[in-house]
């Protein structure tokens, strides 16, 4: 789908939106891959590819250098992207959330089943009776607070 | 094409049709009911997919306008700071529910007399607690008897678990020494009437694959298909006809799956549509004897509409806080600002509801009901890694009170996949419910902050949730006097006397509660009122 020039920058790019842990236990976007689901994403978003095509073109006009940059350049040059093309920008932001969290294996690293929600769902125990009137005890003990009409 | 005409032709099988098709089956008559969206399948049910979460902007949004179904129909929403959210099915939008299940209140019915705003209800909680409780029995209600904020009733089965968010929240209110208790809900808390309990799957607003939850898809819908109703799914009703000599209703035009425009005949039709969906149809159904819309006399018909505006308050705790088991908008609700308080500077009330925190997604992109994404950068990660899992959330939700510039009207230019006229929403903010969800932000806050939270969040602007037009009523409402009201005290139109209506649209005021258990009562009332008045129906 994208040329070997267009990967490069994106994955870059990509790592920079959401980026991996400092202790490396969670990948930014650019290496897991979320530009693969870019050009899927088409029930999200009119024209993934013109749009994220278009970000592309904007940071290779504005920076030619920016894969040699150091990171904060980097950053910069984003930065001064959103604001000039702030849509295909929010974009492009909005459909790596989307490629990103919608990957199993990354719902782990924030607390999260990898598994389908059904039919397994996740094994939360009831309160007690006895703790649940605990709980409750003072606002029972407060009485009716609604109004008699 | 002709249909063979029936006794009773309901219109919608989500919760309010569903409801009354059950009340009216002892009656023995021929009951129809047609419904523009179709059956979903187990295996079509998202949250059993890996990517589960993408549903929700695409096939499965609850916003008819992102899903663009050939059985939703368009809402112009332009106009509106609120989005209308739907599901266009059986079971209607309690397929995508939450299954809140708070009742109304005695003092919700008495607006006018107790407080001076709005109009009193022509019923009162007295005459619908039976039908609560029928209703319940039918749906299966989990929650915890003796809460002091309502007249004494305890649910038939224990409460869902509150979880962690609910225990670290509940904890506040009481250093508050302010109200609060375990959620009701239409959830099965424990295996009930043949159906599985809740797995704590979080994804509620996916439809509950295991069945868990009050749908009527999975209540009702079975009972009665077994007992001979006929549900006929892909019919879209474009027009209800009515007799030009007697006033009388005679049943429908509806298009099939294929386009094909049918005549359906019944004795009785019953509107069932939501609070959009209704004032639609019937301002789609003009004729000689009503020009400006069916059973309009009034010119009432799609005015006061009533949501529940929204905005939500978040607390960053110091240990996780697990809030994506378990359902998704139910743990705790505190009720202690429900009731007028004139210290206040409001009238009226609202609901300190703990929303479970939802998915990751859902939470990057900006949260339930927003589209608002997180920052990206070293920002998104730090707030995914440090914020996310340790959030507990309060929203609060407020009464709206009925205002006939608030409305839905026909759009001029919008239509649906057959080719009828969409809904268009007025809609703004009154200054009482821009009082109250400043007030509600200041308390969540004060709660949050006793709980124990490091760090309260808010949304940091005046606007409300956008997708939160969950809720849609008044645009039909009831009372005596037809000069100031569609229908009368049990559901008949004044202009039309075999008309009846039965979903929210037929609310007088919003109350601040969810309005799902309130609607099916009143459907099962009316249900009751046709029967005890069955000689004199159309007088
Ligand atoms: C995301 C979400 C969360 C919610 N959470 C809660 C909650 O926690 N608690 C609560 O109390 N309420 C909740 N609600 C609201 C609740 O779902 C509604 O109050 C309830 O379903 C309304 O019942 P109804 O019968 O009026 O309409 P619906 O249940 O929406 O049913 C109307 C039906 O009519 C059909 N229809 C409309 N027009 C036509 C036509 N012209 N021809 C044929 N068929 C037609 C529709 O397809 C639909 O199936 C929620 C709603 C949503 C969307
Ligand atoms: S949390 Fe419970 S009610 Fe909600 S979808 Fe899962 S099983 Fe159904």
């Amino acid at each position: 789908m994208w040329t070997k020039a267009q990967s490069e920058l994106l994955n870059v790019i990509l790592d920079h939106l959401i980026p991996p842990r400092a202790d490396g236990s969670a990948p930014g976007a650019g290496a897991l891959g979320v530009a693969e689901f870019l050009p899927t994403a088409t029930p999200f978003a009119e024209d993934p590819v013109g749009t994220v095509t278009a970000v592309l073109d904007h940071v290779s006009k504005t920076a030619p250098d920016f894969l040699s940059q150091s990171a904060a350049a980097q950053v910069a040059v984003l930065k001064a992207t959103e604001a000039a093309v702030p849509a295909p920008f929010a974009c492009l932001v909005r459909l790596t959330y989307m490629g990103y969290y919608s990957r199993p294996d990354t719902r782990p690293y924030v607390g999260v089943g990898a598994h389908p929600i059904h039919p397994e769902g996740y094994p939360v125990p009831s309160e007690s009776a006895e703790s649940l009137a605990e709980l409750t005890a003072p606002v029972r003990r407060r009485g009716q607070i609604y109004r008699n009409a | 094409m002709k249909n063979e005409p029936v006794d009773v032709l309901i219109i919608g099988a989500g919760a309010s049709g569903a409801a009354i098709a059950w009340s009216l089956l002892e009656t023995r008559m021929r009951i129809l009911c047609l419904e523009q969206g179709g059956h979903l399948q187990d295996k079509d049910f998202p949250s059993r997919r890996d990517d589960y979460e993408l549903s929700r902007y695409s096939y499965f949004s609850v916003d008819p306008n992102v899903r663009g179904a050939k059985e939703d129909y368009p809402i112009n929403n332009s106009d509106s700071c609120i989005a209308p959210v739907n599901w266009n099915g059986v079971g209607g939008s309690t397929m995508n529910f939450l299954g809140h299940w708070p009742r109304m209140k005695p003092s919700d019915f008495r607006a006018k007399t107790l407080d001076g705003v709005a109009e009193d209800w022509p019923i009162d909680y007295a005459t619908l607690e039976p039908f609560y409780e029928a209703n319940d029995r039918n749906t299966g209600v989990s929650g915890l008897g003796g809460n002091p904020a309502y007249p004494d009733y305890t649910p038939d089965l224990p409460p869902i678990p509150i979880g962690t968010l609910g225990q670290t929240l509940a904890k506040g209110f009481n250093e508050k020494g302010w109200h609060w208790w375990p959620s009701d809900v239409s959830i099965l808390s424990q295996d009930h009437d043949g159906r599985q309990k809740c797995v704590n799957a979080g994804t509620c607003d996916l439809g509950c694959a295991a069945g868990a939850k009050g749908g009527t898809n999975f209540t009702y819908w079975p009972i009665l298909e077994n007992a001979g109703v006929e549900l006929r799914t892909h019919a879209r009703v474009a027009e209800i006809l009515v007799d030009s000599d007697t006033g009388f209703a005679t049943g429908v035009l509806y298009f099939d799956k294929d386009g094909q425009l049918h005549e359906q005949r019944a004795e009785m039709v019953v509107v069932a549509c939501n609070g959009i969906g209704t004032p639609r149809l019937l301002l789609n159904s003009k004729s000689k004897a009503f020009p400006d819309g069916l059973a309009n006399r009034s010119g009432l018909v799609g005015k006061n509409l009533m949501f529940h505006p929204l905005t939500g308050v978040a607390g960053v705790f110091d240990k996780p806080m697990r809030g994506h088991e378990g359902p998704m908008a139910c743990s705790i609700l505190s009720q202690e600002f429900y009731e007028s308080d004139p210290a206040r500077g409001f009238v009226r009330g609202y609901g300190l509801h703990s929303g479970r925190s939802t998915t990751p997604m859902t939470f990057a992109l900006g949260g339930y009901g927003i589209d608002n994404p997180i920052p990206w950068g070293q920002e998104h990660r730090r707030i995914m890694d440090d914020v996310y899992p340790y959030l507990a959330g309060l929203t609060v939700v407020t009464e709206d009170l009925p205002e006939e510039v608030n409305c839905v009207t026909l759009d001029p230019d919008l239509k649906d996949s057959d080719g009828i006229p969409a809904p268009k929403i007025t809609y703004r903010l009154g200054e009482n419910t821009k009082k109250m969800l400043k007030h509600g932000e200041e308390k969540a806050k004060e709660v949050l902050l006793a709980a124990g939270a490091k760090e309260v969040l808010t949304k940091g602007d005046d606007t409300v949730w956008w997708r939160a037009g969950w809720h849609q009523m008044g645009t039909c409402r009831m009372g005596h006097d037809p000069e100031t009201s569609v229908v009368n005290a049990w559901g008949r139109s004044h202009d039309v006397k075999n008309l009846f209506i039965v979903d929210g649209s037929i609310f007088v005021t919003s109350a601040a509660v969810n309005p799902t258990s309130t609607i099916q009562a009143l459907a099962l009332y009316i249900g009751d009122s046709i029967k005890n008045n069955f000689e004199t129906l159309f007088d």
